[in-house]
């Protein structure tokens, strides 16, 4: 005990009988950064699951989509341009590893353009898909919005992936009675999302001639205002100069504001409801989004994940500790032992 | 814009990091450079050290070592990794625009009937060869075109053949009433407007039948074909009973409303660039037709091959544990500097350079 006590005090300094010398603190902190980072090395990589997304995005090209009353990065643009903006928003925003294919709505079809792929190792090609898009890619003036989403519906079933559908609403012609048309399918089957586009306020449709040059706004005359198909409505009894044989809608032609288009929200919300999609109007980027993956289903894949960074922190925090003190605290060396 | 600027592009092009921000940590490597992890102590005279040159390469040789650790360790934190990297190379392709039909009519066998059991669509058919022939052809660059009533751009000239697939898997679906060929094949023709590259370019048309070519959509494509040289590729799905490019019917029933797709062959052949036309009436002909072309096509190309990504963290930890190791071995060969007459001290050359370290 004695001698123990006398050899401590014999080295002074921290040497031992052998000559070695005691650790101090800053070899442990050495020593524990070097298992920190040997331990970073052999760190194992855990599998995570994350989770990535299949749509089919179909966007309305008929021409009430050319109506101005949108905004695209704070400037008034056609909806279409918005809606492609928006187009591009989701397709960068989607985590790597989902797949997105894109179709077109005119008439009473979702056309498929191409089948979901990849968006990280595809994000140029997409990306030039959507800006292509145009109006001129349509192949008839009318637009069976609600039948449009039922035959994407159907489509994005087929595809196993889920539907997101840009339009704003404007059913040409009008649909018979206001009523939605039967949807074959089952609700929720297929999980997406409408996206609605355009101003609320009524605004006129562009109208195009044979070469596409603007030549002016649809009148009230241009366009049908009452859809004449089927049987005749309920009150149309009551209407001036009805005849049951030859006049059952009334002699009079229909009035109405088909000739202006805003986003029809209810429709929209109603047709929502109908197919048991989800409804956002196409707002800001991260609106849309978040829109996005709330209303479509997470498709879960497996991540690897590097916990190398843990121990390689400790150690990172080891030798900021070591030379941090050594800095701070007195440059000057400590003083010579006398005695 | 500026040298600055210039310099920090050409650092970055090549390589990268995940969390940029955590390269603010890198200021921590100035820490070894004002601090050691050795005792300091006092001695009582500097004349009782020699000038010594190796101790002075030795220590800052540690002081790097610690620096080079810390420098180390935050760049693997950060994610250090050379970026994917595309190198240019010469092989044999095309860039070539796929112009596909997608009428209603696509739909049909061959025999021009809603295909029943074993019989395939004619566009079930052209999808399934079409795969195969894109898949033999990795360098090529391709474009995909549709239509039908209305011509519709799918996909910009691309090297990604995963897309190109997603597009050629659409073409079964149900199509479209009309068979717009011409405006059509004007669409064709405008992707090559932009493309400079010296490269073979291709039209590759597959359409089952054919339909009369507005006159100036007719002058249009003169226009486009005198501008752009390109190779045109006509693949015809010919149903039984249709009638074939090449037959010439009676004079006088002669006309391109009568036999649109002789005529379409004949207004293809004066546009003046390299064209051949494929009749195929089966699958087995349009596989013959197809492998004609990819041996047409096979003039060399400059494509890019893609390095993928790779990652340099452990690597970046290795070297720190090598600089930290350094640091502790020299730490372990730390020996104190004791007042004369202590005694029991072995003092060798080692403590001398790690005190002239301190």
């Amino acid at each position: 005990m004695s001698r123990a006590a006398a050899g401590t005090r014999a080295t002074g300094e921290g040497l031992d009988r052998q000559g070695g010398l005691r650790r101090d603190w800053r070899f442990w902190l050495l020593l524990v950064a070097l298992l920190g980072i040997i331990a970073a090395l052999f760190a194992p990589r855990i599998v995570q699951t994350g989770n990535v997304r299949d749509a089919v995005l179909v966007i309305d090209v008929t021409g009430s989509m050319n109506v101005r009353d949108a905004q695209s990065r704070g400037a008034p643009a056609t909806r279409l341009d918005a809606a492609k903006r928006g187009a591009r928003d989701i397709l960068a925003g989607l985590p790597c590893g989902s797949r997105l294919g894109l179709g077109i709505f005119t008439e009473r079809r979702s056309f498929l353009l191409f089948e979901p792929a990849e968006v990280c190792e595809n994000f140029a090609a997409i990306a030039g898909s959507i800006d292509d898009l145009d109006w001129r890619m349509a192949w008839e003036g009318d637009s069976y919005v609600a039948r449009g989403v039922h035959s994407g519906l159907a489509m994005a079933a087929g595809l196993k992936a889920d539907l997101l559908f840009m339009t704003d609403g404007h059913e040409a012609p009008p649909l018979p009675g206001g009523a939605l048309p039967e949807f074959d399918g089952k609700p929720g089957e297929v999980a997406g999302l409408l996206i609605g586009v355009g101003g609320v306020d009524p605004s006129p449709i562009p109208k195009f001639d044979q070469d596409g040059r603007e030549t002016g706004f649809y009148a009230e005359e241009d366009v049908p205002q009452e859809n004449r198909m089927g049987p005749p409505p309920e009150d149309a009894a009551s209407r001036a100069g009805w005849n049951p044989r030859n006049a059952p809608w009334g002699s009079e032609a229909a009035t109405g504001t088909e000739h202006l288009s805003a986003l029809r929200e209810e429709h929209l919300r109603a047709l929502a409801a109908q197919t048991g999609l989800g409804y956002v109007a196409l707002g800001n980027a991260g609106g849309l989004l978040a829109a996005v993956e709330a209303d479509t289903r997470p498709r879960p894949v497996e991540m690897r994940v590097d916990t190398a960074a843990i121990p390689a922190v400790l150690a990172l925090f080891c030798l900021a500790l070591l030379f941090g003190l050594g800095a701070t605290t007195s440059r000057r060396p400590e003083r010579l032992p006398t005695r | 814009m500026n040298a600055a600027g210039a310099f920090w592009d050409g650092l970055t092009r090549g390589w990268g990091v995940d969390h940029p921000a955590m390269l603010a940590l890198l200021l921590l490597a100035l820490l070894p450079l004002v601090a050691t992890a050795f005792r300091r102590r006092g001695i009582a005279s500097a004349g009782l050290v020699p000038d010594d040159p190796l101790s002075r390469v030795v220590g800052v040789g540690l002081r790097l070592a610690g620096a080079v650790a810390i420098v180390a360790l935050v760049l693997g934190l950060a994610g250090l990794h050379r970026r994917e990297q595309s190198v240019e190379r010469e092989g044999t392709g095309a860039h070539l625009v796929l112009l596909l039909d997608r009428s209603s009519s696509m739909d049909n066998s061959f025999a021009d009937r809603a295909p029943t059991g074993d019989q395939e669509s004619k566009s079930a058919a052209a999808k399934r060869l079409l795969a195969e022939f894109v898949a033999r052809r990795p360098h090529d660059r391709i474009a995909v075109a549709a239509f039908s009533t209305s011509p519709m751009p799918v996909l910009p000239l691309t090297d990604h053949h995963e897309v190109v697939d997603a597009a050629i898997d659409a073409i079964d679906r149900p199509g479209l009433a009309f068979t717009d060929v011409g405006r059509g094949l004007a669409l064709a023709f405008s992707y090559f407007a932009e493309d400079t590259d010296e490269a073979s370019r291709a039209v590759l048309l597959v359409s089952d039948g054919a339909a009369l070519i507005d006159r100036r959509v007719q002058e249009a494509l003169r226009d486009a074909a005198a501008r752009t040289p390109v190779h045109l590729y006509w693949l015809f799905l010919r149903s039984r009973g249709a009638q074939g490019i090449y037959d010439a019917p009676a004079s006088g029933e002669d006309s391109a409303q009568a036999n649109p797709e002789r005529h379409l062959h004949l207004f293809l052949q004066s546009l003046g660039v390299p064209y051949r036309a494929f009749e195929a009436t089966s699958p087995q002909a349009v596989a013959q037709a197809i492998t004609e072309i990819d041996r047409q096509e096979t003039r060399p190309i400059r494509y890019v091959e893609r390095i993928p990504r790779r990652d340099l963290v452990r690597p970046a930890f290795l070297v720190a544990a090598l600089a930290v190791a350094l640091l502790l071995a020299a730490k372990l060969a730390e020996r104190q500097l004791r007042p004369a007459g202590r005694g029991g001290v072995k003092e060798g050359t080692d403590a001398i350079d790690l005190r002239r370290a301190a």
